[in-house]
């Protein structure tokens, strides 16, 4: 199917850091974390779910625990080699009907997964979702090209200073104890180039044309005030997504998974009803 | 407390007296406070020195609304993630965007307040300028990112140059040009697409979404376009692929391909193949890029062009020039191996002499040239109705020979009668008086005692035997058991 050169063979449970929990009866439901962070994200979120559902945790690869050593440029370029992980992680735990939940690009990489092997799913959760970051004629996508240059500039000006060569050299105080970078490290760590690699597919792939192509019950979850995916992005995917259902949380911010963890549960939940 | 001796802490009066209050408000840094959501419940004058903003106006507004649009993104994607599953964030670089439309480049360092029932309360962040260290930063970051461009190009050229100094055939130099246009571009996929001398193409590494080994290179598709005009040809996305290729848009949208680069592979003579890379997603196939996969492209031309002579050069010592059949060198050493394999296995081997009737004639009549048509005729007729396990070598002039591996009498005697039909079949182009025919002879081996015959011997009884045909009044088949 694909070919990554001189790696070692490693399964999908250990390339991408899974973990199943839950009710082993339950109807199975996958999380996908989005970018800047890694399954942590669904800390606040799983308790919700874990007495009815079976869980399934897990970290793109460069994020998290997943194996970096597995990080092939290539396959990574798009989020198409993101969707094809997830498949072979359904496949690999041969889940069907599947309740798959993906935030931010991660709603992405479960509608290119659900294209192609939509007999696996059986709802999807996309939780401020965009399918492109970039205004384009009477497309408002929320961003100028100008502005997501900025953010790829802003991620470099933070990851130089991760560099260990660098470091010293910038912030001369090599004496300070560094508890809260371990913590942060260990929370959301992630190799530099690999965040600047995935933050330039994320923002830069244009996923509109595959909206029409999903054929799974969808819902879509926004954040009331979300400057990465504005309310008429979310329109937009619900519009494109022919029989798909929009709620708008009156949250703000792009992670209601962390900021409002009850109401996004509930939002899930009586979808699910 | 340690008490210095000589020490009086200033109180109010003095003029060296800061109230805790004044600290907070004139502290070298900005000073911020927000609630867990991020709105902002208390700031220090500083702060709002620098930024030009109101008191007033700031109280009330989400923080996120004072950062430039890249640092926002940062900032919901990673460092609200971070301070929230972390409690804090150190040292985050963000830009804030002043009142004037300047902006600044600050370090932020956030920690979340905890109630006593371990809920957040409030978020404290310090901010400090970090202009100075910013513009520092930038040059090392441009720099940095100058350097990796170009170290990305010529490592590229190295890591290639050094996989194809030890390339023995076309195969492993199309695996490792393939090998090295996917490290260097983060292509999805690489194809390396090889002509072969009688105009067909194939794929000689990686692979080709599109390319379908019959129907060959798409027509009017950017592979086609990028042979005619012998230069590099991109599509970026989607709609650049709709607008100036539609014939392939259906195939590249079924592969999940949004862009692609192509470069032929220029040789000294004539255009090799192609070197395609594909892309998952839309991408900026700048100038740089193209001018690196080029000279990929032409290093791999002279690699290929190199073994492509190795290979002829081992070819013509050991294949017949005119017929393309084995010749007395290969037949030497493969009838030496059939001879050890049949002593081993005690398995029967035959080897068939062939020598033609009335082929001098033919040269001498005719001429040279149709002399050699007629040993090409000869020789391809040969080739058909020979075993596909059988080695069928010219010996010498109108000679051939044939050997047969694991083959009983009949068996052999079937061939030779086969070998001699054919030949007898009229020539086209030649009169019927020029008659060619074959005198055949056979000997057929069967091991014994585990000793291997010598070639020269089994040669030499085949030779016989031929000859005995020869006198037995030609087109005719001896059998002579060695």
């Amino acid at each position: 199917m694909r070919e990554i050169d001189d790696l070692p063979h490693v399964g999908v449970l250990v390339r991408n850091n899974v973990h199943v929990s839950g009710n082993a009866a339950g109807r199975p439901m996958v999380f996908a974390h989005g970018f800047g962070c890694s399954q942590e994200m669904w800390r606040a979120v799983v308790p919700e779910f874990e007495a009815d559902y079976r869980i399934v945790l897990f970290d793109h690869v460069g994020a998290g625990g997943s194996d970096l050593v597995q990080y092939d440029y290539g396959k990574y370029d798009s989020l198409h080699g993101y969707a094809d992980d997830l498949l072979d992680l359904l496949e690999e735990l041969d889940l069907r009907d599947v309740v798959f939940v993906g935030h931010s690009v991660s709603s992405m990489i479960g509608v290119l997964a659900e294209i192609r092997s939509p007999e696996r799913f059986g709802a999807l959760a996309l939780i401020c979702p965009s399918p492109r970051y970039i205004n384009d004629g009477d497309y408002a996508g929320g961003f100028d090209q100008g502005e997501i240059e900025g953010l790829l500039d802003a991620l470099d000006a933070n990851y130089l200073g991760w560099s260990a060569t660098m470091a010293p050299v910038i912030m001369g105080n090599l004496d300070r104890p560094q508890l809260g970078q371990e913590l942060t490290t260990s929370f959301c760590k992630t190799d530099p180039d690999i965040a600047s690699h995935f933050a330039h597919v994320t923002f830069l792939s244009d996923n509109r044309r595959d909206l029409a192509r999903v054929s799974t019950p969808a819902l879509i979850v926004q954040s009331a005030n979300d400057v990465i995916a504005p309310l008429p992005v979310g329109q937009y995917v619900h519009r494109k997504i022919v029989g798909s259902s929009l709620v708008v949380l009156p949250t703000s911010g792009h992670c209601p998974n962390l900021s409002d963890p009850s109401l996004l549960a509930a939002a899930i939940r009586a979808y699910l009803k | 407390m340690t008490e210095h001796g000589s020490f009086r802490a200033p109180g109010p009066g003095d003029a060296e007296f800061e109230t805790p209050a004044e600290l907070y408000d004139q502290a070298p840094c900005g000073l911020l406070s927000t609630t867990p959501d991020g709105i902002v419940t208390e700031v220090n004058a500083t702060l709002l020195r620098w930024t030009g903003h109101s008191r007033a106006s700031m109280l009330g507004t989400p923080f996120e609304q004072l950062l430039t649009t890249g640092s926002r993104l940062f900032y919901e994607t990673r460092y609200l993630p971070i301070l929230r599953l972390a409690g804090e964030v150190r040292e985050a670089a963000l830009t804030l965007r002043c009142v004037s439309g300047e902006s600044l480049p600050v370090l932020v360092n956030s920690t979340t307040r905890f109630g006593t029932d371990a809920t957040p309360r409030l978020v404290s962040t310090a901010i400090f300028d970090s202009t100075q260290r910013h513009n520092l930063e930038r040059e090392l970051l441009n720099a940095r990112r100058a350097a990796e461009a170009s170290e990305t190009h010529v490592r590229a050229l190295q890591d290639a140059s050094t996989a194809f100094g030890t390339c023995e055939s076309e195969a492993a130099v199309a695996a490792a040009l393939e090998h090295s246009a996917r490290q260097a571009f983060r292509a999805t996929a690489v194809a390396v697409l090889l002509f072969d001398g009688a105009g067909g193409v194939r794929l000689a590494a990686g692979r080709h979404p599109l390319f379908d080994g019959s129907a060959g290179i798409a027509q009017g598709g950017p592979e086609a376009e990028a042979l005619s005009n012998g230069r590099a040809v991109t599509v970026v996305n989607g709609a650049d692929a709709e607008a100036r290729f539609p014939d392939v848009v259906g195939a590249l949208r079924a592969a999940r391909i949004e862009g692609l680069s192509t470069v032929p592979i220029i040789g000294m003579e004539r255009t090799l193949g192609l070197l395609t890379c594909f892309y998952g997603r839309q991408r900026d196939l700048d100038d740089d890029r193209l001018a690196l996969q080029m000279a990929l492209a032409l290093q791999a031309a002279q690699v290929f062009e190199r073994v492509s002579l190795h290979a002829e050069l081992a070819n013509l010592a050991l294949y017949d020039s005119l017929t393309g059949l084995a010749n007395r060198s290969l037949l030497q050493h493969s009838l030496n191996a059939a001879l050890l394999l049949a002593a081993r296995h005690r398995s029967r081997l035959a080897v068939i002499f062939m020598d033609l009737d009335g082929f001098k004639a033919v040269n001498d009549g005719l001429g040279h040239l149709a002399g050699d048509a007629v040993l090409e005729e000869i020789a391809h007729r040969l080739r058909d109705v020979v075993r596909g396990s059988d080695t069928l070598a010219r010996f010498g002039g109108d000679e051939f020979v044939v050997i047969c591996e694991d083959i009983g009498v009949d068996e052999a005697r079937g061939l030779a009668e086969r070998i001699r039909l054919a030949v007898r079949q009229p020539l086209v182009g030649i009169s019927a008086s020029f008659a060619v025919t074959a005198s055949v002879g056979i000997a057929l081996h069967e091991p014994v005692d585990g000793s291997a015959m010598s070639t020269a011997e089994i040669l030499k009884a085949a030779d016989s035997a031929m000859y005995a045909s020869k006198c037995a009044g030609r087109d005719h088949i001896t059998v002579a058991s060695v």
